[in-house]
């Protein structure tokens, strides 16, 4: 290797001797403009491993797998925020516009059938009652008009004219009724519950309601033998003790003027005469562990027709009762509690839920609502579980409706391999009942709105500015073919996306 | 904060039985279910009695150090008799007919002399 430079003059340019400089960086490349041979034959340059630094004594030359550093999640919202977010009811939307002539529910609207097709709303004072039953669901949509109001549809005239008819002097006073609702997803069966429960309370009637049945058998609440002499029935307490307050916050004003009218064994310690039925119902609330015996005096006082003997002062006859269950599929199956053999529990089994079903049968001496009233039970069509023996059951009440005897071929059997439950057929194969007020069990099947009913609904939408659209009768039908025959639910549906037109 | 067989349970959900050695997810559901207290509960919301139920059929049932002893026992028996299960769990190999030419990692761990649990 013949070097270039002459070294003598290097070593003259430079006064410091080679040996102190440090070694320069970029000499190799420097070198490389004149010969490649040194950087080709230089030893291969080590690979840096910056991370970890060279291997030290005795230590594991595998790769190591770097830990993941935890990233920041934001923090979950506090407990039960997200619930109250997720069951949050809005009634009302400030910028939607007021329906001008928008008439409220009373006891002449209910009846009248001119209003047929119309919306009326549901008066301020009465939903708080509402709220306190918990009839409106947060899947409803209330949030988009300014106040709350329901379509007057004929199932609502034909239930208005009952309520009216059981409470007023006539050949109907004192009717119980029993009907179960069912239809297809979004006809409405639930805002029928509220419907009946608004006349009910302009009625001044006693309104019981169940608006979650499947709240009762999915094993999120306590539960306990009923008593030692039969340990295979359960109550809940808490459930009890919540449907008490439901009942006493929505009914306040009516069971203020009652008063305790028969003797309670049970509950002998902390019943004081000439209580009020508001107090005795508190008495659960505060106590739930006595809770579910509080329901059982209450509801035989509401049952009451005379006082027993000892307890005839400031007895005033009891109103009719509407009962009203939503999403009854829930009650027709095994609950996720467990007996203490380690045994699933039937819902028929829930005391509960077993006072709720025996109100369809008749009761032994005198009807089951010896007051009158309504028994409404609703399906669900979005959250129902598959129970076979509830179908059946089903078919066979509407058989019955419709006359088919028992005996004919054409009665609705259960198919012998599909396993139904015995126990559910047997819930709603009520007897024709010997007291003459008392009905058997309906079934009423609601469906989609007519054109008629439909176009009211949409000039609603329209009234309330969320729907700018020329209402006439050729788009009406369309829309109301397009909502699968007028189910109001798609109605509605179309009705908030047709909010804007270019 | 709960007491449940002499152990403090902070006021969380009832899968705290679990904790205890020898209580898996069937037992406790078993023993929840006995005395009736749903799958949900929390050890605050018990009420007193329940809890002394639930101490006294615990106290009954082998758990904790009585089943470590007795698993520790079974294998002594194992290893005394001379059997083939217990030689290979004297030699640190594994017991139940598993190759040994890889991954016995968890036999060597496991099968000491002095086995603990």
């Amino acid at each position: 290797m013949v070097s270039s430079f002459c070294w003598s003059c290097l070593t003259r340019l430079r006064s410091t001797p080679r040996a102190l400089l440090p070694p320069s960086v970029t000499a190799p490349r420097a070198a490389a403009s004149f010969h490649t041979s040194s950087a080709r034959y230089a030893l291969p340059t080590k690979k840096k491993n910056s991370l970890d630094g060279p291997p030290k004594y005795r230590e594991a030359k595998s790769a190591r797998m770097k830990k993941k550093k935890p990233t920041d999640r934001p923090r979950p919202p506090p407990v039960g925020e997200r619930r109250t977010l997720r069951k949050r009811i809005v009634l009302s939307n400030p910028n939607a516009l007021e329906v001008e002539g928008m008439q409220d529910i009373s006891a002449e609207t209910m009846v009248d059938s001119r209003l047929r097709g119309s919306i009326l709303g549901l008066p301020i004072p009465m939903i708080a009652q509402l709220r306190a039953v918990q009839a409106f669901k947060p899947t409803q949509g209330w949030s988009i008009f300014r106040r709350p109001g329901t379509v007057v549809r004929r199932e609502t005239l034909e239930l208005g004219r009952l309520i009216d008819r059981i409470s007023s002097d006539g050949e109907d006073k004192g009717k119980a009724v029993k009907k179960i609702v069912t239809g297809a997803r979004g006809t409405g069966k639930t805002v029928h519950l509220l419907q009946a429960m608004a006349m009910a309370f302009t009625k001044k009637w006693v309104v019981v309601t169940v608006p979650e049945p499947q709240d009762l058998v999915i094993a999120n609440t306590g539960y306990a033998s009923l008593s030692d002499e039969n340990p295979h029935v359960y109550v809940q307490n808490e459930v009890t003790a919540a449907l008490l307050s439901r009942t006493v916050s929505a009914n306040e004003e009516v069971l203020k003027k009652l008063h305790v009218s028969q003797p309670h064994p049970d509950l002998k310690s902390s019943i004081k005469p000439g209580m009020t039925l508001e107090a005795l119902a508190k008495l659960g609330i505060q106590d739930p562990a006595a809770a579910w015996s509080v329901f059982g005096a209450l509801w035989t006082e509401l049952t009451a027709t005379s006082p027993a003997s000892g307890f005839e002062k400031n007895f005033n006859s009891r109103p009719p009762m509407l009962v009203a269950v939503d999403g009854l599929a829930h009650w027709m199956r095994n609950s996720a509690y467990k007996s203490a053999e380690f045994e699933p529990v039937h819902a028929h089994d829930l005391v509960f839920v077993n006072h709720f079903l025996s109100l369809l049968k008749p009761g032994s001496k005198q009807s089951t609502l010896p007051n009158g009233g309504i028994l409404l039970y609703a399906t669900s069509a979005s959250n129902s579980p598959t129970e076979y023996g509830f179908e059946v059951a089903l078919k066979q009440v509407a058989a019955r409706q419709a006359g088919v005897k028992e005996s004919s071929p054409e009665f609705p059997q259960a198919d012998p391999y599909l396993r139904a439950d015995q126990r559910v057929i047997d819930a709603f194969n009520s007897p024709k009942s010997s007291v003459a007020k008392e009905g058997s069990v309906e079934l009423q099947t609601l469906g989609g709105l007519t054109r008629e009913e439909a176009r009211g609904f949409l000039e609603y939408f329209a009234r309330s500015g969320l729907l700018q659209e020329n209402i006439n009768d050729e788009w009406v039908g369309e829309k109301w073919s397009l909502a699968g025959g007028g189910v109001i639910g798609e109605l509605e549906r179309l009705g908030r996306r047709l909010r804007t037109v270019a | 904060m709960v007491f449940i067989l002499g152990v403090n349970f902070p006021e969380r959900n009832l899968k705290s039985l679990e904790a205890f050695f020898g209580i898996g997810n069937n037992t406790s559901s078993r023993l929840l279910a006995r005395f009736h207290i749903h799958p949900t509960c929390k050890v605050g919301e018990l009420a007193n009695k329940q809890v002394l139920d639930i101490t006294a059929a615990l106290s009954d049932m082998k758990i904790e150090n009585d089943l470590r002893r007795q698993v520790l026992d079974d294998i002594k028996r194992l290893k005394e008799t001379g059997t083939y299960r217990g030689r290979r769990h004297a030699l640190g190999l594994p017991v139940r007919g598993q190759r040994t030419r890889s991954q016995i990692k968890t036999a060597v761990k496991a099968n000491r002399m002095e086995r603990r649990m």
